[in-house]
């Protein structure tokens, strides 16, 4: 082969490597929750499936344990994603608007407090409401959730507002609209779509959250939650099945995502 | 009062959001660090938790271990991650297909990942399998036990789930370098490692400084995986921590989270001070 060839070659063996790098390990949860067990808990575990077993997702299904966390799961991740919009969304046009020195200050704070250990804030938080009688309830985790996904909404709504020309608005008040029509009607929605997506992310987090749900559950579980309870039981393929409803919504929503994610809502830096 | 007259409307809205953040972060990591200082049967102020703490050897273990994963892990997955950059940077027949292929695991929860390394480094794991069929070993090998292999096998599982991420953050940064220079330093005879060490990397540098920063804060605070993973075997400072409040002592627990902040302070003041040297953040306008 020529010096080319090797080199295509090679490209090819690397590109193959990262994709199976990133598609088997799924492949393998969902694979093992359709597994019979002499096809996994051996020495010499089968990489395709050679008898189909559903037997795992029924006990799953039929047991009555998926449907109250996932309910909560439910509920906590929307009600996360209400509030944080909510709040936010109006908050990140206003920074977006103020003088440049004021923003950075308030995004240098807001990146100062994604510094703080989740464990830190989490033992307060749990103190206090258990005194409140907020531990269990579904209120109390969407009030720990945002801890976290309000900053993380304002990184991304800012960059948003940010990219909204201050002329539009001054040219709708020229035109005579008052400050709220100004907002309702032009600034927001061109911003929907950022909005749209943040929210939908704020979502997710929420969704997979893992440490505040342990702090704040004595008897009601999320879905994360109830997969960590199985691991810790040891019942491989419960666990599989669970995990695998766990990754589904995810996965599905972050493919839809793809298309709007742009690398500043990653990095956070505004313009 | 002229600035409050013109702001009044920016001011009511940012409010709510700012009172949240001081009442449900600042103020608990306040309570915190206090809780940290106290006794814990008399409530007076002392460092009797602190020196608790620092005699007990899964304590020390903790700290160690955790700035072990942090370095380890944050090596393992810039390079990498620069690698798939660089790789999907190139032109090739199926990229839209590879990148969507990359992005996946962006979207398994943190647990469900952890999960998933259970499977295949398990003793009778597809690892250990893909091993033997390679004729590599003969006897499967157990990843989760002892300290070393059951950090390798956690930063491997942090490392999966954070590549989407990491590769877009790079990518975008490489896309931001423009071609003219890369011509410019051909036409001059650089040779493509030198076009890399001399215009990629100095470029790139507030990039990663970013993507540093980012990741360094999410591993020091590394928490689901280890508790997957290799449970109390192998103490984090967060697993430390919560497991001093799942057994009623908060002041202990108060007090390895104050640690913990400070290890995560530090770490982030020492990358700007002497790696990057204010080239990210300093020139921000």
């Amino acid at each position: 082969m020529t010096k080319k060839a090797w080199r295509k070659f090679g490209f090819i063996l690397l590109v193959t490597a990262i994709s199976s790098l990133m598609v088997v390990p799924v492949y393998l949860l969902f694979k093992i929750s359709i597994s019979r067990p002499d096809e996994v808990l051996t020495q010499h575990p089968t990489f395709f499936v050679h008898h189909f077993d559903f037997s795992h997702w029924h006990d799953v299904l039929v047991s009555g344990n998926l449907w109250a966390p996932l309910r909560k799961s439910l509920i906590v991740a929307t009600g996360t994603m209400i509030f944080a919009t909510i709040i936010v969304a109006p908050a990140s046009y206003a920074i977006s608007r103020l003088d440049r020195k004021v923003k950075l200050a308030y995004i240098g704070s807001l990146f100062f407090t994604k510094m703080f250990p989740t464990v830190g804030i989490a033992l307060p938080i749990a103190v206090t409401f258990t005194k409140l009688n907020l531990v269990d309830s579904d209120v109390g985790l969407i009030l720990a959730h945002l801890i976290n996904e309000l900053p993380f909404m304002a990184w991304i709504l800012l960059s948003t507002f940010s990219a909204i020309p201050k002329a539009l608005e001054e040219a709708a008040m020229v035109d005579g609209a008052t400050r709220m029509q100004t907002l309702r009607k032009i600034v927001f929605p061109v911003a929907t779509q950022g909005i749209a997506v943040a929210a939908l992310y704020v979502w997710l987090n929420s969704w997979n959250k893992f440490t505040f749900a342990l702090y704040l559950s004595l008897t009601t579980q999320t879905l994360p939650l109830e997969v960590y309870y199985y691991v810790q039981r040891g019942s491989f393929f419960e666990t599989a099945a669970y995990s695998t409803i766990l990754a589904i919504p995810v996965i599905f929503i972050t493919f839809i995502l793809q298309r709007y994610l742009k690398s500043e809502y990653l990095s956070g830096t505004v313009k | 009062m002229k600035w409050f007259k013109k702001y009044h409307l920016e001011l009511l809205l940012v409010l709510p959001m700012t009172f949240y953040i001081l009442g449900f972060t600042l103020l608990p990591l306040i309570r915190t660090i206090i809780l940290g200082f106290q006794n814990r049967y008399t409530g007076k102020f002392s460092l009797s938790t602190y020196q608790a703490l620092f005699a007990r050897p899964d304590f020390l273990k903790s700290i160690s271990n955790t700035f072990v994963i942090a370095l380890l892990s944050l090596s393992i997955q810039i390079v990498i991650a620069f690698i798939i950059a660089l790789v999907l940077k190139q032109r090739f027949h199926g990229r839209s297909i590879i990148r969507a292929i990359v992005l996946m695991p962006m979207g398994i929860p943190t647990i469900v990942s952890g999960i998933i390394a259970l499977y295949v480094f398990g003793t009778s794991g597809y690892f250990n399998e893909l091993l033997f069929k390679l004729h590599l070993i003969t006897k499967p090998i157990n990843w989760l036990t002892g300290n070393f292999k059951g950090l390798l096998i956690i930063a491997l599982a942090d490392m999966w789930k954070v590549l989407p991420t990491l590769v877009l953050l790079l990518l975008a940064g490489l896309d931001s370098i423009s071609q003219d220079i890369y011509e410019a330093a051909e036409l001059d005879g650089a040779n493509s490692w030198q076009s890399f060490r001399f215009i990629t990397l100095p470029l790139l540098k507030p990039t990663i400084t970013m993507a540093v920063l980012l990741r360094a804060v999410d591993v020091f605070r590394i928490f689901e995986l280890p508790q997957v993973l290799v449970g109390k075997s192998v103490p984090f400072v967060s697993t430390f921590a919560y497991e001093e409040y799942d057994i009623g002592d908060l002041n202990g627990s108060g007090a390895a989270s104050t640690i913990l902040l400070l290890m995560i302070l530090v770490f982030a003041i020492l990358w700007l001070k002497f790696v990057d040297r204010g080239g990210s953040f300093g020139n921000d306008s």
